[in-house]
């Protein structure tokens, strides 16, 4: 008996150890791209995942990737892989961003290797995943929704094209992508980053096939996925069964007079520990740039559900995947996209509008779970930036940049990150500092910080919108496209929690004077003028006057929220000023207004 | 003779390194005036010298010193009140931070709360951009409305971050003066002047964090230099970093973020000559255990563990020092945790500590609440008459009453039972930061050897390197002051950086070399002020460079004092490639290299040859060599034990076993077996 457990103790360590191997390559592949990459938004805003797969084609380790890139499309391009070219051979490398097989939106190039082991035989995938600052769109922005289709997008498309063999670059490619997209030795520079990131990638797997074995590792995986199924089902078992429909919409955007309401079903079986989402009665795919694609709409479903069953215990891959459900149908907005539908912006805004209806149902089937909405995402503050620098001899630039963004949600335990991005985001994207930007870019930030009273309200609050005002440098025009959703349809609350401020763009003129900008635009700036952003604040979490008078208090002191509307909102009566630092709860009037407000 | 003192939350250790031969005390910190138990244990060695403390002092060259005490005061919110002074229209840079975040799905972790608060931050109208000129004048005004807040606040430190400062610093050296003018009394910290680096959250982090730790460190290193002074000492006093170096004390309290790490970043050091040198591996897992913490470091390849990036607390949850540092990761498990059990009947140990005062319940001093230490005297494991070699008696009987009423009853297990639960559970915790620094990371402790370090790891050093299956426990000679030990084996060290950016292909030899030049003086007058009188002093330059667009540098070393000629440059270039593909598996040979740093690093080594050796000599009170002895799973049994000192080199050891020294004691498990290694460590295999 002893030493069965002993053997089970050992096993279980090997497990662990071995998962850990194949994590911290992982993330060694992510810090080599992060660490030589050569435009901000891999360099600085950390906008790429880096994953390892079996040799057919299942999510292994992800390390801290972005969820919207990872859960499933990685597998259905690795499967694309295998379609187009049967026998991968060692040294071979694909690029791979064709929306129509798996990826997300084009601007996220793919490289994949197949990890092929001495005898020749394939063992493992690592890919990564890297948005680029440009990918050759007709406009120069990574994000065009006003667009009728791909040919109006104007995105080079690959579908498997295999840009390396035994280790050296096919030039032709090279050149092709030279050619066509803007910044072309940044784009250079990025595809060695990410070229070093998977070919570190397939050194340190070859390097764990060698010591430990591929038999024995393939036994781990088996078993890690088995694991990861069990965490699933019991993380799952903690809800009540239920069902439920919720409803969001994106708002009107060109083109899209009444924008794009989206419905999601959702079915818990807490005793069977399964879930299920249903996205097949949605729109077909639109003439717009926001069609979901296979990968982000399946994952978009499926980040509601990780989010909502407040278990991170759970390691997400195909062993946990086995768990849940997502039906979706060919040619669908937020399905399988038809060519030549475009899918420009497919990662974030029409992705979050599936991801926060499935958290907020989550809430209704099982209380103390779920989640609120999270803010809609793409003010200006977010925006793609390009122009010349007159810094280094009137050099092109392109890039997104990540200054001025928040939305994190209420949650059953915490209020709303305030970093959080977008939901399939989940915060690992980083936000580029004032001084990097600056260096970066020709432009100065002229003010950055966090707006009161605009969280959504509730027991556990959103985060606070997020004002930024940037600008071109003397000697610079500047332009900046974004796709701003959010301004009709604000972020709602869940579980009696209260819906986000809504985002907003604008224009200070030379004089000073604010001009209301469209939710999708691209504006130029000269010298002088600036775009002024607000992001979207999360949604709440429970009911307002549930929250403890102590974080209401919290919140006044660091001058996030006014007294007036701690009174309004949140019942509770703050006395004093920030004068002397000295804010405080008159407990007897919060009591009493409370109970007021209870009793009606 | 040199000294070096590390004080701890329960222990105040000294190692006295004389001809060659190392003496160890202890003696027990003094929480109120930790001074006093500095000058305690300093005390406790002169005697063993037969010297008057003051003649004692008076023969030392050096006192070195490492100390918990900034970390201590920032974990427990005591540090000073302090203001936050930006640039108008920035106010969140310390909310906003960079963004990042670890486990995607755990939302039960809230976003960080800044280090000092939105209503102590001050918004100064001024403005300079990336070129480093002036776009808004600085509002001298406005500065001076701000102190006036300051006032009515009584705040009691500053940290000042603009942005750009470290291109332009004239706004912000001008907001010093005026600080400096009207409150002469405040401890301020300028952001160019401590941290010249881009990236203005990180920069700010470690300023504000510098100036709330001034005050206080400022006081007790002045405390102590003048009460070591009027006590006999006319040596030199030198304080360990984070960095793993150590600096004169005057230096620290300038800039007292340096000694955030101070104490722990030394047991890597001696952990990894002792692993070399007694158990011949180069993977050793260094773990300390205090009176109140487990700090943990892993040795590979040699190499002590090293992070550009130093959080206080976890990654990205807690905040940035900015500055690199030794990697340490510490909990709260040690000697003196208490064990307690929750309202929900679960057994818990720590993170509470009994700390020195009032100890476990076993000293006598007080302490009420049972601790790991009470627990191992319940099971035999320490001997309450030859407790630091028989130096202080101990209480048995009170310690199992206060188990048995705090934790035994409450579980409903015999006492014994009880106590050998809340060691396992002690190592349970233990093994899982060991986990965080090994498996997490997909290094198997199978290949490493468990240094075990501080008084207490003897208590269950061997159950945690059994659990986590290493190749074998050490508990070097040495151990019960890892830290102290450290820092004797440790080298003053100055690094000097300065900014010049230039590329390959348009390369300012000229300036180049002028830095450089400026540079190797800085080193060369380092070396001729603190540095006089090292046996040895080594300056090495490094660049730190990139690809153009990159912004993140690599540093690479460079073959010599200057770059003169095409020839050297071009061998550079190539050193630029080559260390990037070692890195990063590509390079970009057909690309230019940009240079931004040039960096100078001048190493002094003060002591000359081999570190010493502990002498074993035999003092205390006589032990037996059998008692009763409790062991899980067997309950009791009649264990040997064996006095260290007295142990001879071929005499293997088998447990169930005690080892006792003056300094500690080592709990042999049944199925392992201790022997003393030549380099009189004791080394544990399974």
């Amino acid at each position: 008996m002893a030493s069965t457990t002993a053997r089970t103790g050992r096993d279980a360590i090997a497990m662990a150890v071995l998962s850990s191997r194949f994590e911290s390559v992982a993330r060694k592949m992510q810090n080599t791209l992060f660490r030589t990459a050569r435009s901000g938004i891999l360099n600085s805003a950390h906008d790429f995942s880096c994953v390892i797969l079996t040799a057919d084609c299942r999510l292994l380790a992800a390390a801290e990737s972005l969820p919207i890139h990872t859960l499933i499309g990685p597998d259905l391009m690795c499967a694309a892989v295998k379609r187009h070219h049967p026998r991968p051979r060692r040294g071979d490398c694909f690029l791979h961003n064709s929306p129509y097989e798996g990826n997300s939106h084009p601007a996220d190039h793919c490289l994949i290797v197949p990890v092929v082991d001495d005898e020749g035989m394939l063992r493992y995938f690592v890919l990564a995943k890297a948005h680029q600052a440009d990918c050759g769109n007709a406009r120069p922005s990574t994000y065009l929704a006003d667009v009728a289709d791909v040919y109006e997008e104007g995105a080079l498309i690959f579908s498997a094209t295999k840009v390396q063999a035994d280790y050296q670059d096919n030039e032709d490619i090279i050149r092709m992508c030279q050619a066509r997209i803007r910044v072309p030795e940044q784009w250079w520079g990025d595809y060695l980053a990410a070229l070093g990131s998977v070919r570190i990638g397939e050194a340190g797997v070859l390097a764990l096939g060698r010591e430990v074995g591929w038999e024995r590792l393939d036994d781990y995986a088996e078993a890690w996925f088995d694991y990861s199924e069990r965490r699933m089902a019991a993380a799952i078992r903690r809800l009540p069964s239920g069902r439920a429909t919720a409803r969001a919409a994106h708002d009107p955007f060109p083109g899209l007079p009444d924008g794009i309401p989206i419905k999601v079903e959702v079915e818990i079986d807490g005793e069977a520990g399964r879930i299920s989402v249903d996205l097949r009665d949605n729109p077909d795919c639109q003439p717009c740039g926001l069609n979901l694609t296979e990968g982000t709409a399946v994952s978009a479903a499926m980040v509601g559900i990780f989010n909502g069953i407040m278990d991170h215990g759970v390691p997400a891959n195909a062993g946990s995947f086995r768990r849940l459900d997502i039906k979706v149908r060919e040619n669908c907005c937020v399905g399988i996209p038809r060519h030549p539908a475009s899918c420009s912006v497919a990662t974030t805004n029409l992705a979050d509008r599936v991801t926060n209806p499935v958290q907020r149902a989550i809430a209704d089937i099982a209380p103390g779970f779920g989640m609120a909405e999270t803010g809609p995402i793409m003010p200006p503050g977010i925006g793609v930036i390009s122009g010349r620098d007159p810094r280094r001899d009137g050099e092109p630039f392109v890039n997104q940049v990540h200054l001025a963004i928040s939305g994190g949600a209420g949650t059953p335990a915490s209020d709303g990150f305030l970093s959080i991005i977008h939901a399939g985001n989940a915060g690992l994207c980083r936000v580029d500092g004032v001084e990097v930007d600056e260096l970066h870019h020709p432009l100065i930030v002229a003010s950055r910080r966090l707006v009161p009273d605009t969280e959504g309200a509730g027991a556990y609050r959103g985060a606070l919108s997020i004002h930024g005002e940037f600008g071109p440098i003397e000697g610079c025009s500047m332009r900046v496209l974004y796709t701003m959703d959010g301004a009709i349809n604000t972020a709602a609350g869940a579980a009696g929690g209260l819906p986000g401020a809504p985002p907003r763009a604008e224009k200070r003129e030379r004089n000073g004077e604010l001009t209301p900008l469209p939710s999708c635009y691209g504006l130029l700036l000269e010298p002088g003028e600036r775009v002024v952003s607000q992001s979207a604040a999360g949604g709440g979490y429970g009911p307002p006057r549930a929250r403890l008078p102590e974080r209401v208090l919290s919140d006044v002191s660091e001058g996030w929220l006014s007294v007036e509307r701690a009174k309004e909102v949140y019942g509770v009566v703050v006395t004093g000023d920030g004068a002397g630092d000295a804010f405080a709860i008159d407990a007897a009037a919060t009591a009493a207004l409370r109970a007021a407000a209870a009793a009606e | 003779m040199r000294l070096a003192c590390d004080t701890g939350g329960t222990f105040t250790d000294l190692v006295v390194e004389h001809d060659g031969e190392i003496r160890q005390f202890k003696s027990s910190t003094v929480p109120v005036d930790p001074v006093q138990g500095v000058l305690d244990v300093l005390a406790i060695a002169a005697d063993d010298y037969g010297l008057e403390r003051s003649a004692f002092l008076g023969a030392a060259t050096t006192f070195i010193h490492g100390t918990t005490r900034a970390i201590n005061a920032i974990l427990t919110g005591n540090t000073a009140k302090t203001a936050f002074l930006t640039t108008a229209g920035h106010p969140d840079v310390l909310v906003i931070r960079e963004g990042g975040r670890i486990e995607p799905f755990n939302f039960t972790v809230p976003y960080p709360e800044p280090y000092v608060p939105r209503r102590l931050t001050f918004e100064v109208a001024e403005r300079i951009d990336a070129q480093g000129r002036v776009v808004q004048p600085l509002d001298e005004d406005s500065v001076l409305a701000i102190i006036e807040r300051l006032k009515a606040l009584e705040v009691e430190a500053v940290g000042v971050c603009l942005l750009w400062s470290v291109v332009n610093p004239e706004h912000e050296r001008r907001v010093g003066q005026l600080l400096a003018e009207h409150l002469p009394d405040l401890s301020v910290t300028l952001s160019h002047v401590l941290n010249p680096t881009l990236r203005e959250y990180r920069r700010a982090s470690a300023t504000v964090i510098d100036a709330s730790l001034k005050p206080l460190m400022f006081a007790y290193l002045n405390g102590l230099t003048e009460r070591l002074r009027a006590s006999g000492f006319n040596g030199r006093t030198l304080m360990v970093t984070s960095g793993g170096g150590i600096m004169d004390a005057e230096a620290v309290a300038r800039a007292p973020i340096h000694a955030i790490n101070s104490g722990p970043a030394m047991a890597p050091v001696a952990g990894r000559f002792y692993a070399d040198r007694d158990f011949a591996s180069d993977v050793a897992i260094v773990a300390d255990t205090g009176g109140t913490s487990y700090d943990v470091s892993l040795v590979r390849e040699g190499r002590i563990p090293w992070t550009r990036e130093t959080w206080l607390g976890q990654r990205f949850r807690g905040h940035m020092t900015g500055f690199p540092s030794v990697d340490v990761k510490s909990i709260g498990a040690g000697g003196g945790s208490i064990a307690w059990v929750d309202s929900g009947g679960l057994l818990k140990v720590g993170p509470n500590s009994a700390g020195s005062t009032p100890g476990p319940v076993a000293y006598g001093k007080g302490g009420s609440e049972p601790t790991v230490t009470d627990c191992a005297l319940i099971l035999g494991h320490i001997d309450a008459d030859f407790f630091l070699g028989g130096a202080m008696a101990l209480d048995r009987d009170a310690a199992a009453a206060a188990l048995d009423e705090k934790v035994a009853k409450r579980l409903g297990l015999p006492v014994e039972e009880a106590a050998a639960a809340v060691i396992a559970l002690a190592t349970e915790k233990m093994v899982g930061a060991i986990d965080e620094i090994t498996v997490n990371q997909g290094i198997d402790p199978a290949s490493a050897v468990l240094v075990g370090g501080g008084g207490a790891a003897g208590l269950n050093a061997v159950a945690v390197g059994r659990r986590l299956g290493c190749a074998g426990v050490l508990i070097p000679e040495a151990g019960p002051v890892l830290s102290a030990a450290g820092a004797l084996m440790s080298e003053l060290s100055s690094d000097h950086a300065q900014m010049l950016f230039t590329t390959s292909d348009r390369f300012d030899e000229t300036g180049v070399n002028g830095v450089l030049a400026a540079l190797e003086r800085r080193c060369e007058a380092f070396a001729a002020g603190p540095g006089e009188g090292a046996v040895e002093t080594v300056i090495e330059f490094s660049v730190e460079a990139r690809y153009p667009h990159q912004i993140w540098e690599i540093e690479v070393p460079l073959a010599s004092r200057r770059i003169e000629g095409p020839d050297a440059l071009a061998a550079l270039k190539i050193a630029f490639h080559d260390t990037h593909k070692a890195i990063f598996e590509i390079c970009d040979r057909r690309s230019e290299v940009e240079f931004v740093t040039w960096r100078a690093k001048v190493r002094c080594r003060l002591a000359s040859g081999e570190f010493g050796r502990v002498l074993d000599v035999v003092n205390g009170a006589e032990i037996a060599a059998h008692r009763p002895i409790y062991i899980a799973g067997s309950g009791w049994v009649e264990g040997r034990v064996a006095r260290f000192e007295t142990m001879a080199p071929d005499e293997p050891v088998a447990g169930p076993a005690i080892v006792e020294s003056s300094f500690s004691t080592v709990v042999i498990d049944p199925g392992t077996v201790a022997v003393k290694t030549a380099g009189g460590g004791l080394k544990v295999t399974f």
